[in-house]
Formats: structure tokens, C-alpha cells, sequence
């Protein structure tokens, strides 16, 4: 698969999210490691956005609408 | 008969033609579980009074006639995510949860109990099933998983105490969990085989929920066959499980004379460590007596980082609750204790996305699968870490695993096998991959495979059997 570089502004965005939640009960050390897994996080889904999807791409699972039995 | 390293088959026919009971059979397993199970840090809970119960129960019903079929009165364990009523705790390997019971059985357990079987163990697992980001082995309130092959040796994750359970003879077989390698990976680090069967193929009421898209029970054993025969006793549908499909499934690995199809994906083991991919190219050599096999190449796709964009997704909302209230700070493992608070990182759309791709990769893995028996691979791309060592992890993306990136986003089933031993003295392990619903298939591959190599009959040195 090729690579795409993730973007640097979007892992600190997404890194303010979690701390603003969080960020109270972590130490600066664990800070720090949260921050480096959102940034893998932020690799990770900027390699799904390497697949162009179109309208018809599906999720690959169904609803099923539920009725009790009888 | 020392019954220890026997296969249910070599078991069952002892226990139907009453040379040895159900009862024995218990204790000697007990007491094997009792005794060695702390070594490898391999046991929650010894269920000493139920498993007395059931096997005299199983063998009042021998003695009247009333054999139920290979499981009946055979001792097996349960990974402690599955639920168990009678006041046996089921702790998910968590300090925090340490007390938790439930009201009943697990299905899986229900349908084992139906078979005849006897629970003696409910054993030792990674914390939530490893689903909050653990990097090494001491990630379980009951320790860190020890592999009977080495002292030092990881048993593997997060199925732990299943794997080395079955690979020190504490128990003949056992059930463990897989939502991204967690079966086959403690098969690969302790020697012994492990089935996960298709996604909805057995039922997960009962058990905890990691992955609710992922999750599969399946049983690890010390041959194919012995898988093949658990699986035909677990599988099937349950109206307290909507996934488990309405598709019956009866064990039949064929007459044993067939060639098989095999295909390797290009490439798949050039990460791997050198001793895995020392035996694995041994392995491909072997594959010619009973099969051929041929190179493949596949659709180019970002198989890892759709599994493990589910995967944190469904843990971090199956674990909301834990995390947002904090009570994963009791856990064990430091890392787990706040690395999942990365996950609200994660959007929705990120989720979704992951979600429309996974139909990509099932069309994929079809596609490819349809020419072959099964796609062939390492079971595990590294052997047994030193328990006081970071360990790889393609859940974690810091090393690729293509297959198990594939096969659990496309629920297929695969089996691992033994396949050697490094100069380390560590076992290493061979995979086969199949269609969606093709475990006959893979286990007659399996089984196949264990008819032309010794592997699986190599066991542990220190804990060889003395009566």
C-alpha cells in the first residue's frame, strides 16, 4: 500500500480533544504517550483515505430491522 | 493409559470402552492444573467441584449405555472471558473485575456441557482481551502468561493460560477468544494448534465483548482433529446471538487422500523473524507432498489500518464505561491504564470509512480464496518474546500482518499448526487461511499436514507426562 503522510495539524487537533477530556488525570509523561497514539491513530485513518469510495461503497455489514417472534 | 497428550480421539475411545473414567480423568488433570498451572501462570480458577460433578455425571451416563459422543467426560478449560453461572467468577483478566460473576453459562459452555465435556479450568487471560493497548506480557492480574517451551517465553495474547494450558497437558483442549490474532498467537508461542472458526460460525452470548464485528470463540487443541471435533460441538446458531448464523456445521475432514491448492501471499513472511522464516520456507517444501502451492498478489489496500480502525473503535465503545469513569487505571499493565483515552481521536467517519473498506477486503480475500484450499502462512511472525520485552504487535501496527489483518476483517476461519522449533528450543508455528464457512477444508489441510510432520507430537520437555 502506498504511504500518505499524515498531517502534523490534525494530529494536534485531535490530541486537544483527548487532552481537554482527559488531560486531568495524566501525568506529562502519559500525556505525551497519548499524544503519539493519536498520531498513529491519525496514520492510521489517513491511509483508509488512500481508497476512493464512491456512493455506492456500502459498509460492509447489514441492518437488519428487528421484529420480535411470535 | 497415561492420559496426558493424548488427542480426543486416543481419550474418547478410552473413556467409551471404560479403561479409564471420566472421574480419573479429572483428577488427573486437576491435579495438574492444580500443581503446575501457577508455573505458567496459566489458571483464574480450578473448578474442582463442578468438575467432579459433571464427571460423574458423564460417567453414570457411560456406565448406563448413554455415550454422547468424543467429548463425553473429556476435561477442557475456558478462556475466563466466557461467562460461567454457580458462582464461579469470570474476571475478563482484569484486577477491577476480579469479583464479577454472572447468572450462566456462556452458550459455548452450555454446548460443551451438552456434549458431555467436563470444565476444570477457567484460565488465565490478557486483560479485556488485550483491548486496551498492552505492549508487553505483564498485562493480567494473574501474571504475565509463561509458554511451557521457556522459563522466560511469552505464552502469547491474549488467549494466554488456553495456550499453555493445552501445551503443559493441564487440560486436553481448550476454548480461547480471537478479535485480531488472539488465538493464533498463543497456539504459535506454545506449540499446540488453534482454530478460529468464521465469524458467526459459534456463538459469543456469554462472552465478553471486544469487537462486537471481530469477535470469535474457537478451541485450541494439540491436533487439527481435536479442533474439528470441538468446533462440531460448539458451532451453530443461538437466538441470544443474532450473529451466529442459521448454517449447520458438522466436522468432516475427508478420506485424508486429496491434494490440497495452497497459495502464498508474495512476500507475507519477509518481516517475519529469521527462525519463522527458516521454518515457514521449510514448511513450503513440506506443503508439496500433500498439496502445491503457488505465489499470489493482492489487491493493494490499507488491510491493517482498516482492522485496527474497527478494532479501537468497537473496544473503545465496548469499554466506555471503564475508560471514562477511569476504572482502567486499576488494570494491570501501566500502558493500559491510559493509552485507550487516544481513541476519541477516532471519528465516526474514521469508523465508518473502515467499515465500507472491510466489504473491499472480504470481496478481496474471496476472490483470491477461490482458486485455493487456503492460503498458507506463519502463524505468528515472531517466536515467544522474553516476558520483560515490548513485543510486536500488528494490533498495535508496529509490524505488518497481513493475514490476520484480512482474516479477521473478513471473519474467515484459519488454524494454526506447529511447524518447528528454533535452536532456541521455542516452537513456531504454520497457518492456514480458508473461505468464509471452509473449516472442513482448513482442518482436512491441517490435519493433512500433522499426518506427514511430527511437530505437534513434540511437547514441552519439563512437563512430559510421569503418572
Amino acid at each position: 500500500m502506498s504511504e500518505a503522510a499524515s498531517d502534523p495539524t490534525e494530529v494536534e487537533l485531535r490530541f486537544a480533544l483527548v487532552r481537554r477530556r482527559y488531560g486531568d488525570r495524566l501525568t506529562p509523561e502519559q500525556l505525551d504517550e497519548v499524544r503519539r497514539a493519536v498520531g498513529a491513530i491519525v496514520e492510521m485513518v489517513t491511509a483508509l483515505r488512500t481508497v476512493r469510495l464512491t456512493n455506492a461503497d456500502e459498509p460492509g455489514q447489514r441492518f437488519v430491522p428487528f421484529r420480535a417472534a411470535e | 493409559m497415561t492420559p496426558v497428550f493424548r488427542s480426543i480421539r486416543e481419550l474418547a475411545e478410552a473413556v467409551r470402552t471404560r479403561q479409564v473414567s471420566p472421574v480419573e480423568l479429572a483428577e488427573v488433570f486437576l491435579e495438574r492444573l492444580e500443581r503446575l498451572g501457577p508455573r505458567y501462570n496459566a489458571v483464574v480458577a480450578v473448578t474442582r467441584q463442578r468438575a467432579l460433578a459433571e464427571a460423574r455425571r458423564a460417567e453414570a451416563e457411560i456406565a448406563a449405555g448413554g455415550w454422547r459422543g468424543p467429548l463425553h467426560g473429556i476435561p477442557y478449560g475456558v478462556k475466563d472471558l466466557l461467562a460461567t453461572g454457580g458462582g464461579i467468577p469470570t474476571t475478563w483478566g482484569a484486577a477491577p473485575l476480579r469479583a464479577q460473576t454472572f447468572d450462566a453459562d456462556a452458550t459455548v459452555v452450555r454446548r460443551l456441557e451438552r456434549a458431555g465435556a467436563v470444565l476444570v479450568a477457567k484460565l488465565a487471560m490478557v486483560e479485556l482481551a488485550g483491548g486496551m493497548g498492552y505492549r508487553q506480557p505483564n498485562a493480567s492480574f494473574t501474571g504475565p502468561g509463561i509458554s511451557p517451551w521457556g522459563r522466560d517465553a511469552w505464552s502469547g495474547g491474549s488467549s494466554s493460560g488456553s495456550g499453555s494450558a493445552v501445551a503443559a497437558g493441564l487440560v486436553p483442549f481448550a476454548i480461547g477468544s480471537e478479535t485480531w490474532g488472539s488465538i493464533l498467537s498463543p497456539a504459535a508461542n506454545c506449540g499446540v494448534c488453534g482454530l478460529r472458526p468464521t465469524y458467526g460460525r459459534v456463538s459469543r452470548h456469554g462472552a465478553m465483548a471486544l469487537g462486537w464485528t471481530l469477535d470469535k470463540l474457537g478451541p485450541l487443541g494439540l491436533t487439527a482433529d481435536d479442533c474439528g471435533l470441538v468446533l462440531d460441538a460448539i458451532a451453530g446458531s443461538d437466538p441470544h446471538d443474532p450473529t451466529a448464523v442459521e448454517r449447520p456445521f458438522r466436522y468432516d475432514p475427508g478420506d485424508g487422500g486429496r491434494r490440497f491448492r495452497f497459495g502464498v501471499i508474495r512476500g507475507v513472511a519477509e518481516s517475519a523473524e529469521e527462525a519463522v522464516q527458516e521454518a515457514f520456507s521449510r514448511s513450503l517444501e513440506l506443503l508439496g507432498r500433500i498439496g502445491s502451492v503457488e505465489e499470489i498478489t493482492l489487491a493493494d489496500l490499507p488491510y491493517e489500518a482498516i482492522t485496527r480502525t474497527i478494532l479501537l473503535a468497537e473496544a473503545a465503545s465496548a469499554f466506555e464505561d471503564m475508560i471514562e469513569s477511569g476504572a482502567i487505571a486499576g488494570l494491570t499493565a501501566p500502558e493500559d491504564r491510559f493509552t485507550a483515552y487516544a481513541r476519541d481521536a477516532i471519528l465516526a467517519k474514521d469508523y465508518i470509512r473502515a467499515l465500507r473498506l472491510r466489504a473491499f477486503v472480504g470481496r478481496e480475500a474471496d476472490r483470491v480464496l477461490s482458486g485455493f484450499d487456503a492460503l498458507v502462512a506463519p502463524g505468528r511472525p515472531a517466536v515467544a518474546s522474553p516476558l520483560d520485552r515490548e513485543f510486536r504487535s500488528a494490533a498495535r501496527g508496529n509490524v505488518p500482518d497481513v493475514m490476520g489483518a484480512i482474516g479477521n476483517a473478513a471473519g474467515l476461519p484459519a488454524i494454526a499448526v506447529p511447524n518447528g522449533t528454533t535452536a532456541g528450543g521455542l516452537p513456531t508455528s504454520l497457518q492456514f487461511m480458508g473461505r468464509a464457512w471452509a473449516e472442513n477444508t482448513i482442518l482436512a489441510a491441517a490435519g493433512a499436514w500433522q499426518r506427514v510432520t511430527d511437530y505437534h507430537l513434540h511437547h514441552p520437555p519439563e512437563v512430559s507426562y510421569s503418572a
